[in-house]
C-alpha cells in the first residue's frame, strides 16, 4: 500500500465509503431455471458506521455478504453483473492512528492509488484511492485481504471453528497469515539478513513450508527459533482474545472449540475476525444461535470493538428490534433486492415502503392484541427467472396493476432515504396509475 | 410451602374454567453413565421439582434460556418421557388436584396405609405414566404437540394426506372418502386447502408445513396442545400469520395451549400466564401483566431487559448477566440464580462449587490442587501440593476477586498446611412465595421488606 496519497479528501461526505456495492447480481443455476437471488442490490459502507441488512430467509441477504469475500460458490453460483469496490485503508500519516482532523478521528486513511497516484483514473473510479473490484481482483489478492481487510463472524460459531484445533492456533493462523512480518520481528528473528534459518522460518509461519522444511527446522538452533516466533504468536492471541473480554485467555487458547460455551465461541470468532483490525467487518447474524442473555453480551462487545477501532461493520439480521439498536443505518432487502434503505431512526419512525410497514407490524407487542397481528400474507416468490415487476407485488396491499407490469427502483424520497415503490416516484410512460398508501386495506 | 402460592392460577382463572392439567413436582433426572459398566455417576437435573396447572382455553407459556429444561418438561407433560419423580395429573377436578397435593406433601414414610391408597387410587385414574391403556389413549387424544422444527416432525415420504389423516385412521374415527373429506376440513383450517393434499412436506414452505402441524394436532380435537418453539424457525411476517391461526383456533375450540418459547415478545402476545424458568426449576410464575410490569425476580427482569424490543430507547444500555448458565449436574445450592445474580445476597445459597465456579478464570489458582474432601455442599477441605497454593487461595477469597456477599457468607477459610478448609453457611432451597395474588416468585428478597 502506498503512503503518499494517504491524504484527506475534503470534497467527500463526512466519512469516506470503505466499500461500495454497484447493482450487485449474483444468479444461482437451478434445475428450474437461473434464480436470481441476489439481483441488482446498490448500497455504500462509510468508515465506521455500522449498517444493518435485514429481510427474511431467502431475501439474498447473506449471499450478498459472501459476495465481499466471495464466498459464493461457483457453480452453482453465477455473478451476472455488479460491483464491489472496496477501499483499503492505512494508518494514517499526520496522527499515527492516534485519531486526528484530517482521518475524521478514525486514525486510518485510504491508501493511495497505484496507477494514477491520488489524481483519480479511471481505475480508482476517479476517487485516487486504491480501489479494489471484489468481483474482479485475483484470487491471490483476495486471500490476502479475506481476515486481513475484510473479516467476517458467521452464524453458528460451533460449525465456523474448526472442531479438531486448538481455540490458540486457529487465530494463530490468522497471524501467521497476514502478519507473518510482525510476528518475525516479535519474535526478534532477522529476516533480512542472510541466516539461512530464517526463511525456513518465515515459510512455517505463512504455513507454506513441506515437511522436509518442518524436519530441518528441528535442528537446534532453528528450533530454539522456532520456539520464540510460537511464543511470539502466542502473546499475540492471548492479547487478541483478551480484546472480547475473554478471561484467562492462556488456558482457553489450549482448549478446543467444543470445550466452550456459544458465547465463548462467539467471542472466539470476533477475536479471530478483529484480529487483523480489518477496515470492514461482516457480521452474519452473530447472536442467532444464542440466548437473549448472552446475545446482549456479544452485541455489546462487537459494539465496543468498533467504536474502540472505528471499523465499518455490516451487520446482517432478521431481527428488526435488534438492528434498531446497534446499526446507524438499516437497509431492508425483499427478494434480491433493497426495498428501503436510509438511517436507523428513520426507518423505524417512518418506515416507507410498504414490505418495511409490514415487517414492523408483525413483530408481536404488547399494544397488539391478539390474533390481530398484521401478517404479510402470501409467501416470498420463488425467484427463478422474475419477470419485470415490484418483488412486493403479490402481497402488497398498496398493489395497482403497474406494480406487476414495470420495476421501481431505489429513488431518495429525502434526507439520505430511498424507497424502492411506486407510491413515491412516477411509474414509467404507459402505466396503469400510481398506488397510494390510501389504498391500503387495513 | 402453601397450597395457594403451589397454584397461583387458583386466582387467576375464572372458576369455571375447567382444569386440564396439574402438574406436581415434576423431576426428570439424566443420567451421567461412564465407564465400561456404564456406572452411574451422577445427574444431569434437567426438571426438577415443577409444578403449575393448566386449565381449558387458556395459554400458558413457559420461557428461560436454552437448557433450563423447558423442551424437556414439554415432553414429560406430552408423556414422550417419564417423569422421574413427581406427576402429571390430567382430567382431575379441582377437589382431587387438591387432595392430591396434601397427600404429596406428607413425605412418603409418614402416609398412612389408608392416605397411601388413595394416593394409588388417584395415581392410577388421573396420573399420566399410570393410566390403564384405555386411559392412556384417552389422554393421548386430548394432548397433541406441535413441535419446533417442522422440517424434523413431518415424514418425508408420507403425503400430506396421510400426515393430517392419520391420527384420525389410527383412532378410527374416520375411512374412505369421510376421511379425505376431513382432512380436507382440518387443512382448510389452517388455511390450506385440498390442492394440497396430495403432496409431500418437501414441497411446502416453513410457514406451510408449521400449518400442517397444526391440522395433525387438531385432527383429534384435543383439549391441549403443547407448542414446542412453534414459531422459532420462521419469519417474523409467516410467524405473525401463524400466531393470528394459534389464536383463532383457541378462540374457536376452546383450545388449552402450553406454549414453549424463548421469545418473549411472542409470549407477551400470546400468553394468559408465564411460568420462567432456570435450570429446571420455575424462578417465577403470574398473570402475563404482572410478569412484564412488577417482575419480581432478578432473573426475570434480567431477561426482560436483555430482549431488545422496538419501544427501547436505543440509546440505553443492554444490561447484561454475567457469566454462564451453570452445570445442570451440579445445580448451585439456594437459589439457583445466585452465580449469575447482580442483587445476591449472602443468604442465596452459596457454596464451596461456587469458589471454583467464580474463581476458575483466574490463572493458576488451581493448578496445584490434589484432592478435594467434601463434606457437604457447603463445606470441604481442598489439599494442594504446596502450602503456597493454598495461601493464594484463602487471600483470593478474601480479596475483591470474589463477591462481597459470597465474602459475606463465607465463614472460615482456614489454611492447615496443604489444606484450606472452606465452610459458608448453609442455605435451603429458595421457596417460591406469593407476591401478589397469582404471582409467585422464589427469590430470598421480598420486596415487600425492601
Amino acid at each position: 500500500m502506498m503512503s503518499e496519497g494517504a491524504e484527506k479528501n475534503p470534497s467527500k461526505s463526512p466519512a469516506p465509503v470503505v466499500a461500495s456495492v454497484a447493482d450487485l447480481q449474483v444468479h444461482f443455476q437451478s434445475k428450474r431455471g437461473i434464480v436470481h437471488a441476489v439481483d441488482g442490490v446498490s448500497f455504500d459502507i462509510h468508515d465506521g458506521e455500522t449498517l444493518g441488512l435485514v429481510g427474511e430467509t431467502g431475501c439474498g441477504k447473506s449471499v450478498t455478504a459472501r459476495s465481499f469475500l466471495r464466498l459464493v460458490p461457483k457453480p452453482p453460483g453465477i455473478d451476472a453483473g455488479g460491483s464491489i469496490l472496496f477501499r483499503p485503508r492505512t494508518t494514517c500519516d499526520a496522527c499515527e492512528g492516534r485519531g486526528c482532523e484530517s482521518c475524521h478521528q478514525t486514525g486510518r486513511v485510504s491508501a493511495g492509488c497505484s496507477a494514477c497516484s491520488g489524481k483519480g483514473c479511471s481505475e480508482c473510479v476517479q476517487s485516487g484511492e486504491e480501489t479494489l473490484d471484489l468481483m474482479q481482483v485475483s484470487n491471490s489478492r483476495m486471500r490476502s485481504l479475506r481476515g486481513d481487510r475484510i473479516a467476517m463472524i458467521f452464524q453458528d460459531p460451533g460449525k465456523a471453528l474448526n472442531p479438531a484445533l486448538t481455540i490458540g492456533s486457529q487465530i494463530a493462523e490468522v497471524f501467521y497469515q497476514h502478519r507473518s512480518a510482525e510476528v518475525l520481528d516479535a519474535a526478534n528473528v532477522d529476516v533480512s539478513g542472510i541466516d539461512p534459518g530464517s526463511l525456513l522460518l518465515k515459510r512455517q509461519a505463512a504455513q507454506q513450508s513441506r515437511t522436509i522444511e518442518r524436519t530441518l527446522l528441528k535442528i537446534p538452533p532453528l528450533r530454539s527459533r522456532r520456539n520464540q516466533i510460537t511464543a511470539a504468536v502466542d502473546d499475540m492471541v492471548a492479547d487478541a482474545l483478551a480484546e472480547t473480554q475473554i478471561a484467562n485467555p492462556r488456558k482457553i487458547m489450549q482448549r478446543y472449540p467444543h470445550e466452550l460455551s456459544g458465547g465463548m465461541r462467539q467471542r472466539v470468532m470476533i477475536a479471530q475476525a478483529l484480529a487483523c483490525n480489518p477496515d470492514l467487518l461482516i457480521a452474519d447474524e452473530p447472536t442467532t444461535a444464542l440466548d437473549v442473555t448472552v446475545q446482549a453480551r456479544i452485541l455489546e462487545l462487537i459494539h465496543e470493538l468498533q467504536q474502540r477501532r472505528q471499523t465499518a461493520v455490516l451487520y446482517i439480521s432478521h431481527d428488526l428490534s435488534l438492528v434498531r439498536r446497534i446499526c446507524d443505518r438499516v437497509a431492508v432487502m425483499y427478494a434480491g433486492r433493497i426495498v428501503e434503505i436510509s438511517d436507523a431512526d428513520q426507518i423505524f419512525q417512518d418506515p416507507r415502503h410498504p414490505y418495511t410497514r409490514g415487517l414492523l407490524a408483525a413483530l408481536p407487542s404488547a399494544t397488539q392484541s391478539r390474533g390481530k397481528l398484521a401478517a404479510i400474507e402470501g409467501t416470498v416468490p420463488e425467484l427463478v427467472d422474475p419477470t419485470p415487476s415490484c418483488r412486493f407485488s403479490g402481497r402488497c396491499p398498496n398493489e395497482v396493476e403497474t406494480c406487476a407490469r414495470f420495476d421501481p427502483h431505489l429513488q431518495s424520497v429525502g434526507d439520505e432515504h430511498s424507497v424502492a415503490c411506486f407510491i413515491y416516484h412516477e411509474p414509467p410512460e404507459g402505466s396503469g396509475g400510481r398506488p397510494t398508501l390510501a389504498a391500503r386495506s387495513s | 410451602m402453601t397450597m395457594e402460592s403451589e397454584h397461583p392460577q387458583d386466582d387467576a382463572a375464572a372458576a369455571s374454567d375447567k382444569l386440564i392439567l396439574s402438574l406436581h413436582g415434576l423431576k426428570k433426572h439424566f443420567p451421567i453413565k461412564e465407564g465400561a459398566l456404564q456406572r452411574v455417576v451422577g445427574q444431569v437435573r434437567a426438571v426438577d421439582g415443577v409444578s403449575f396447572d393448566i386449565r381449558s382455553g387458556e395459554t400458558v407459556g413457559l420461557v428461560g434460556e436454552s437448557g433450563c429444561g423447558k423442551t424437556t418438561l414439554g415432553r414429560c407433560v406430552s408423556g414422550l418421557t417419564d417423569p422421574s419423580d413427581g406427576a402429571v395429573y390430567f382430567n382431575i377436578t379441582e377437589g382431587d388436584r387438591d387432595r392430591v397435593d396434601a397427600l404429596r406433601d406428607i413425605p412418603d414414610e409418614q402416609r398412612s396405609e389408608q392416605e397411601r391408597e388413595e394416593l394409588a387410587a388417584l395415581d392410577e385414574a388421573h396420573c399420566i405414566n399410570q393410566l390403564n391403556e384405555q386411559a392412556r389413549r384417552h389422554y393421548r387424544r386430548n394432548c397433541q404437540v406441535v413441535f419446533q422444527d417442522a422440517f424434523a416432525s413431518l415424514n418425508p415420504r408420507h403425503l400430506v394426506n396421510d400426515i393430517v389423516g392419520r391420527p384420525l385412521q389410527v383412532y378410527g374415527e374416520a375411512s374412505g372418502s369421510e376421511l379425505t373429506t376431513r382432512t380436507v376440513q382440518l387443512l382448510e383450517q389452517v388455511g390450506l386447502g385440498s390442492q394440497h393434499l396430495y403432496r409431500y412436506p418437501h414441497q411446502f414452505s416453513g410457514g406451510q408445513r408449521q400449518r400442517i402441524s397444526i391440522a395433525r394436532a387438531l385432527a383429534l380435537n384435543p383439549e391441549l396442545i403443547i407448542l414446542d418453539e412453534p414459531t422459532s424457525a420462521l419469519d417474523v411476517s409467516v410467524q405473525a400469520q401463524i400466531l393470528n391461526l394459534l389464536h383463532e383456533l383457541q378462540r374457536e375450540r376452546n383450545l388449552a395451549y402450553l406454549f414453549i418459547t424463548h421469545d418473549l415478545s411472542v409470549v407477551r402476545h400470546m400468553a394468559d400466564r408465564i411460568v420462567v424458568m432456570y435450570l429446571g426449576k420455575v424462578v417465577e410464575a403470574g398473570r402475563t401483566q404482572d410478569i412484564f410490569e412488577r417482575p419480581q425476580h432478578p432473573y426475570t427482569k434480567a431477561l426482560l431487559a436483555a430482549s431488545p424490543d422496538l419501544s427501547d430507547d436505543t440509546d440505553t444500555e443492554i444490561p447484561t448477566l454475567e457469566g454462564t448458565v451453570p452445570d445442570p449436574a451440579h445445580p448451585p445450592q439456594g437459589c439457583r440464580f445466585h452465580t449469575r445474580c447482580p442483587v445476591a445476597t449472602p443468604a442465596c445459597g452459596w457454596d464451596v462449587d461456587d469458589v471454583v465456579r467464580g474463581l476458575e478464570n483466574q490463572e493458576n489458582l488451581f493448578d496445584g490442587l490434589s484432592a478435594v474432601n467434601r463434606v457437604s455442599p457447603f463445606e470441604a477441605q481442598l489439599t494442594f501440593d504446596n502450602e503456597a497454593s493454598a495461601r493464594a487461595l484463602a487471600d483470593t477469597l478474601h480479596s475483591n476477586a470474589i463477591s462481597a456477599s459470597m465474602r459475606e457468607a463465607l465463614e472460615e477459610a482456614v489454611v492447615r498446611d496443604r489444606t484450606i478448609n472452606i465452610r459458608f453457611n448453609p442455605a435451603e432451597e429458595v421457596e417460591l412465595t406469593e407476591r401478589a395474588p397469582g404471582h409467585i416468585a422464589a427469590c430470598v428478597l421480598d420486596p415487600a421488606a425492601r
